[in-house]
């Protein structure tokens, strides 16, 4: 069947791709500072572009303006204030369950 | 395990499964830790599988797809892309493009993976989701010690991605039990943010993160998701600048 051998082939690969830094940079060696530096940013990098992707993109158009982005900025204040990911995660689906309710 | 943990009791200390008590303890941690963001992994498997039902795919190999792949994105992008004809080779490669990204959480990973035995190694990179691997970083110097670690990143990877597998179950033997009404889609951008910004602390990380964004939809007409990666990257280099 044609879908399991692409799953198949697909998790063969993710599964390349998922241990090649791993194994690549991760020996017992230590990473020169200019190195550890870069890898930091990753996360925040990876991170927001797919933010912008899902939030702002709706497979290659613009979402049109409404409930998802103004969660999304009541769940940013949340998180700059509170610090804490379990309550960013409950004021962005409070504030867009509201959303929907009035609407929006 | 045989392995001995700073501070623990000199007792040989109760035991279940043949694993102690302390690394259950951090195994715990971990599972606590992205605890919040279960509750997401499950929804989103249960959109997948409700995607595998009403395409009309076989169960077993729509399950197949979270247990080979372990990457939701992906997953929608392969089903979508056979239902509507696209050759195999196409698809392929749109996943692995889609799933791209991760090579570079497993760079930012790496260092603090160094200290795992090679089997760990390959077994926690199989459940190296963006979500487990962002919990990694928030966490890795609460753990220095890498015995201890080990067993905390594997306490969230395991979670996560169990709750993306009975997810998807549950949407494959359901179908849509959530009114579209609802648009749980949300759930991916809510649950990044809420990944990324209670973290952002140096100047240099913001500047990353706001590059990523303005790339990401400045080249958005890029196909097969590149503008993801093209965004990332540049957040990256630009990041790179600020000292």
């Amino acid at each position: 069947m044609m879908l399991f051998l692409a799953f198949l082939l697909a998790g063969i690969g993710t599964y390349a791709i998922r241990l090649s830094g791993i194994m690549l940079l991760g020996g017992d060696r230590k990473l020169p500072e200019s190195v550890t530096k870069t890898l930091r940013l990753i996360a925040p990098a990876a991170l927001a572009a797919i933010i912008a992707n899902s939030l702002l993109l709706d497979g290659g158009d613009w979402r049109a303006f409404g409930a998802w982005q103004i969660a999304a900025v009541v769940a940013t204040g949340v998180a700059l204030w509170k610090r804490s990911m379990g309550w960013t995660l409950i004021a962005g689906a409070g504030a867009f369950a509201a959303l929907l309710l009035v609407g929006l | 395990m045989s392995t001995s943990i700073p501070g623990d009791s000199p007792y040989p200390a109760p035991s279940r499964l043949g694993v102690g008590r302390t690394q259950w303890v951090d195994f715990a941690a971990g599972a606590r830790a992205i605890a919040p963001l279960d509750p997401g992994s499950f929804v989103f498997g249960l959109a997948v599988g409700a995607l595998v039902q009403v395409s009309g795919y076989n169960s077993v190999v729509g399950m197949s797809g979270s247990l080979l792949v372990n990457a939701g994105a992906s997953q929608i992008a392969i089903m979508e892309g056979l239902r509507i004809g696209a050759p195999l080779v196409v698809v392929v490669l749109t996943a692995l493009v889609i799933n791209s990204r991760l090579a570079l959480y497993s760079a930012a990973v790496s260092p603090a993976y160094s200290g795992f035995p090679r089997r760990w190694k390959l077994g926690l990179a199989y459940l190296m989701t963006d979500q487990a691997a962002a919990i990694t970083l928030q966490y890795q110097d609460r753990y220095p010690d890498p015995v201890r670690r080990r067993w905390f990143v594997l306490g969230a990877s395991l979670t996560f991605s169990c709750a993306w597998f009975v997810g998807t179950a549950a949407g494959i033997l359901l179908g849509p039990v959530i009114p579209s009404a609802w648009q749980i889609g949300f759930i991916v951008p809510l649950m990044f943010i809420s990944l990324m910004v209670p973290s952002l602390r140096h100047r240099a990380e913001v500047v990353a993160a706001v590059t990523a964004i303005v790339v990401a939809v400045v080249f958005k007409d890029l196909p097969l998701g590149l503008n993801v990666i093209a965004a990332a990257l540049a957040g990256i280099g630009v990041g790179r600048l600020i000292k």
